[in-house]
């Protein structure tokens, strides 16, 4: 097996993590389902399947800007249902989207902030965030209601020349986050970042001259719009406001991530890899429905494949 | 005035926990607001209370010490709940029952402690997990649907009192004697200090670091299982949504303790009054009219607030 082949399937000295083995489990699954399940294979299961996967992975990428600097963002579930809720208020839509984009900065930025001054831990940072913004959305809307602008719920429902309109989110989404992770300084400085925290120099970076803190805080600004983000497609799908409908989201997310070969210590992952393990979970998920198993068991389901995926990846610190 | 706050007296201030503060803060706001509540009957209610909270505290008092966390906390609750109210185990006694469910706790606190010692798996990535399993799991077996009742000795144990004060209460007062003497007592504490405070220092000095975050985690399981023991025999009946904001309250109360990710430093009495704190808290929002949603952005704003005040004092002692 020559070099490229090991790096590939191992994840060693690699800067893209194991993104080829999450690229092999998403094959199987397709392989298994089209097996299995005859209307698995249809072009509108495949199409659904997508929009299913959409929100996950919008947020997944978003989660994986944070996880890259070594942090997780365990309020992206309260953003996306605050999301729906401000887009339920029934303002027009030219006032509610670049709001709700701008209240997800605003969470982002308090997040940053926390971590990067006033030297807070990132998980009770956005923890504590995560009670906050669901206190803030369950006075907003305590039960799912709400009218949502015609706009977001066309965005989503409809198609262009026959394809469904979340492929184009996909497309756009994913352009998007490549130029912002591997096609710029600042994604690339996320990288230098994540990988001085990861090996215990955290000034690594901040020694070359790289504005460490400003980056770390950008990563959870971008975070939160991610979230927001995902949360305006879901608002377009359930066509309401709902507090409950990001409930889990952060842990679905951070699996995804994992999934990809993302390395939770930071430093280590890519957006295919992320983008595979967002469809991945999806196509789980999907499969698990045509097999009739229990929502209950479906989420004990996923807590032990993060488990076992976590599990894998091996790290230097011990604790948080 | 200006001496209040050069950087002497800042830091002796900040030594101690804000939950001294808060405890206090709240009881002249009680005092001042409803003068008639502050009587032993109905402050021992609302204390018996938040007992499962301050059990449960006293795990996670260690784990956050260790520079861990535990938030599966909500899942044994869960199953423990299930194990007692759902007619799983039919006619068996009260022994039985507690035997199986500290074997519950001690069960999930080892894996807790193998994941996060052994595999250096992130410790709330873990918990987290192992706390969704386990919800899953109770609720796929009672259908989403309450299981049934739990047996009357539970309650009747739970509703008793020695002199003036009711037993639950006195159990939680035993137990964190009991965690204080042991941290203080025996060398597992000054381990706990070290691994807390620099786990590299701690190893190359000959501390087991591993072994001591395990059994961190193995003791906090144990506690766990306890506090469901005495939260079941409150709420007295089977339920697949209780609980499940404790182990975050838990982590609050101990911040609030005075207690912070790897410092190493913090004692049981801080936490203790961070839960007294929560106790009044709750008092005196549910007598000005606060709903739940104000509670969790109160909880929320608690911790972040709790944190940043100890983030400034790392930064400040760092310079």
């Amino acid at each position: 097996m020559n070099r490229t082949m090991k790096r590939l399937l191992t994840g060693k000295d690699s800067r893209q993590g194991r993104w080829f083995f999450a690229l092999l489990i998403a094959l199987a699954i397709i392989v298994w389902l089209g097996l299995t399940t005859e209307r698995f294979l249809t072009s509108e299961n495949l199409f659904n399947l997508v929009a299913q996967a959409m929100p996950l992975i919008i947020t997944a990428i978003g989660m994986m800007l944070v996880v890259l600097v070594g942090g997780l963002d365990l309020s992206v579930g309260s953003v996306i249902s605050f999301t729906t809720a401000i887009l339920a208020l029934g303002a027009p839509a030219l006032i509610s989207i670049p709001g709700v984009f701008a209240l997800a900065a605003c969470i982002g930025l308090i997040n940053g902030l926390a971590v990067t001054r006033l030297n807070v831990h990132p998980i009770i940072a956005t923890l504590s965030m995560q009670f906050i913004v669901l206190g803030i959305t369950r006075i907003l809307r305590p039960v799912s209601g709400g009218d949502v602008p015609q706009i977001v719920i066309d965005a989503v429902a409809g198609s262009f020349y026959g394809i469904p309109l979340p492929v184009f989110w996909g497309i756009v989404t994913v352009l998007i986050a490549w130029k912002i992770i591997h096609g710029s300084r600042f994604g690339l400085h996320l990288f230098a970042i994540g990988g001085g925290i990861a090996s215990g120099t955290d000034e690594a970076t901040h020694n070359f001259g790289v504005a460490d803190k400003q980056k770390i805080l950008l990563a959870y600004v971008g975070c939160s719009c991610f979230a927001a983000l995902a949360g305006i497609f879901l608002a377009g799908r359930i066509v309401s406001g709902d507090p409950n409908v990001g409930l889990l989201f952060e842990m679905d997310a951070i699996t995804a991530v994992a999934i990809g070969g993302t390395q939770l210590s930071g430093g280590v992952g890519s957006l295919h890899g992320t983008v595979i393990g967002a469809l991945v979970m999806a196509l789980l998920a999907n499969g698990m429905n045509s097999a009739n198993i229990s929502a209950f068991v479906q989420t004990a389901i996923k807590g032990v494949i993060l488990l076992l995926v976590v599990g894998l990846q091996s790290r230097k610190k011990m604790g948080l | 005035m200006a001496a209040l706050f050069n950087r002497t007296n800042f830091n002796r201030i900040s030594r101690i926990p804000p939950a001294y503060f808060v405890f206090a803060v709240l009881l002249i706001v009680l005092w001042i607001a409803r003068p008639h509540m502050l009587n032993i009957n109905i402050m021992g209610i609302f204390i018996r209370q938040v007992v499962p909270l301050g059990i449960l505290v006293l795990g996670q008092m260690l784990v956050i010490r260790v520079n861990s966390i535990d938030l599966s906390g909500a899942g044994v609750l869960l199953l423990i709940n299930f194990y007692i109210s759902s007619s799983m185990f039919p006619g068996a006694s009260l022994p039985f029952f507690v035997a199986i469910s500290l074997a519950t706790g001690l069960a999930v606190g080892l894996f807790n402690g193998y994941m996060v010692g052994k595999r250096r798996v992130s410790a709330v990535i873990v918990t987290l997990a192992v706390n969704i399993v386990l919800v899953g799991i109770v609720q796929f077996l009672a259908s989403g649907k309450p299981p049934g009742d739990v047996p009357s000795i539970f309650s009747d144990i739970y509703n008793t009192k020695l002199w003036l004060i009711p037993t639950p209460v006195l159990f939680w007062v035993a137990l964190a004697l009991i965690m204080s003497l042991f941290l203080s007592r025996f060398v597992y504490g000054r381990y706990v200090s070290s691994v807390g405070a620099n786990p590299v220092a701690a190893l190359f000095s000959g501390v087991p670091v591993e072994r001591t975050v395990i059994v961190a985690h193995t003791i906090a399981g144990l506690m766990t299982a306890l506090a469901s023991l005495v939260q079941t025999a409150s709420i007295a009946v089977g339920s697949v949504r209780v609980g499940h904001e404790l182990p975050i309250l838990a982590v609050a109360a101990t911040i609030l303790g005075g207690v912070v990710f790897g410092r190493g430093e913090g004692g049981v009495w801080g936490p203790f009054f961070g839960v007294l704190s929560f106790a009044l808290l709750f008092v005196v929002m549910t007598t000005f009219g606060i709903g739940e949603s104000g509670k969790l952005i109160t909880q929320g704003l608690i911790i972040l607030l709790a944190a940043i005040f100890y983030g400034l004092r790392t930064a400040k002692s760092r310079t």
